[in-house]
């Protein structure tokens, strides 16, 4: 899901450091509002999306895909905080590793670091607070829709290109939204889902006071 | 420490070693989707992307290039330079992620 230098053209790439502004704005300063004793989970939960994302799965067709971690974050601190953290490894990603890339970075960060944290996020506290669901079940199928869900978005921002500026990204929508879709439906939305729910089954059997100090039952349970 | 925090730390170690596993499982496979190079897409589309071209190669003081040692092509040596990279990265992400964490922690208001 990361989108390298080139397959964005100008415009794109420059409309998502536009909108990352304000966002990265809020997220830093909700970093503030971290507590001591939630600083070295986040640490480890931000080392752990690093290393999640090495680990390549196969896709059917040729292609692979990976996990990102990012729901967790959101579950067990907050979506901000999750937008912290994928700020943090994309920048990383990019700069040492070649994955990503400079002027696809805010987007890279827009789809990784915002969608899928926010909507895994609600996803959850829609099935655990209007359907009553179980805690760990809502939080294995918000990971599953999140990246689904920010895996579509990149492949909307791919398949735009063709329609905006060619000579970037060649793929059109009725391509790129489909492959992209597939390989996050069938291989790391499964894996998203189980990884998430066995990670946040942990914490909270563990952890319960950490657990608990969660914005969502602070602000708005 | 906590006990999650080093349990998770634990995990985070064991990551790092069995990281091979997410290059060995996909070894056959092509790129993820839409992260080939310039060179691939053009040759699968069949003709030039000139915008690509001159925006691909923005950045390229990457020191470990898609998880690697440069020329470390083998299985076994590009196992070893991915766990170097997994370790690599790790530690870089903690830095900034502390850095970050000492200028701003704590100095909250609305809480």
């Amino acid at each position: 899901m990361h989108i390298p230098d080139g397959y964005l053209g100008p415009y794109t790439c420059a409309f998502f450091y536009l909108i990352m502004i304000p966002i990265w704005y809020k997220a830093f300063r909700w970093l503030k509002n971290l507590k001591p004793s939630q600083v070295p989970l986040l640490g480890v939960l931000t080392a752990f999306s690093f290393l999640v994302m090495m680990y390549n799965m196969p896709v059917p067709g040729g292609t692979t895909a990976h996990i990102v971690g990012g729901t967790i974050i959101a579950i067990l601190i907050s979506p901000w905080a999750a937008t912290v953290s994928l700020t943090i490894v994309l920048l990383i990603q990019a700069l040492f590793f070649g994955d990503g890339g400079i002027t696809t970075y805010a987007a890279n960060v827009f789809n990784m670091g915002v969608v899928l944290p926010f909507v895994g996020y609600y996803t959850y506290r829609f099935l655990t607070q209007r359907l009553k669901l179980n805690e760990i079940v809502s939080a294995g199928i918000g990971a599953y829709v999140g990246i689904v869900t920010a895996a579509i978005m990149a492949g909307i921002e791919l398949g735009i290109q063709p329609y905006l500026q060619p000579g970037y990204c060649p793929y059109p929508l009725r391509v790129s939204v489909p492959a992209m879709a597939i390989a996050h439906l069938v291989t790391a939305g499964p894996a998203a889902a189980v990884v998430t729910a066995a990670v946040v089954w942990y914490v909270k059997k563990s952890r319960p006071d950490l657990f608990a100090m969660r914005t969502i039952t602070k602000t708005r349970g | 420490m906590d006990r999650v925090t080093k349990t998770l730390l634990a995990i985070v170690g064991v990551m790092i070693i069995l990281s091979p596993i997410g290059i060995l499982l996909v070894w056959n496979y092509s790129d993820a989707w839409g992260e080939w190079d310039v060179n691939t897409v053009e040759q699968m589309v069949g003709h030039k992307l000139p915008g690509m071209e001159k925006l691909a190669d923005i950045w390229n003081h990457a020191v470990l290039p898609d998880y690697n040692v440069p020329g470390w092509e083998d299985k076994l040596h590009a196992s070893i330079g991915y766990i170097i990279s997994a370790v690599v990265g790790t530690a870089l992400v903690m830095l900034l992620y502390y850095a970050l964490v000492k200028f701003t922690v704590g100095k909250g208001t609305s809480s």
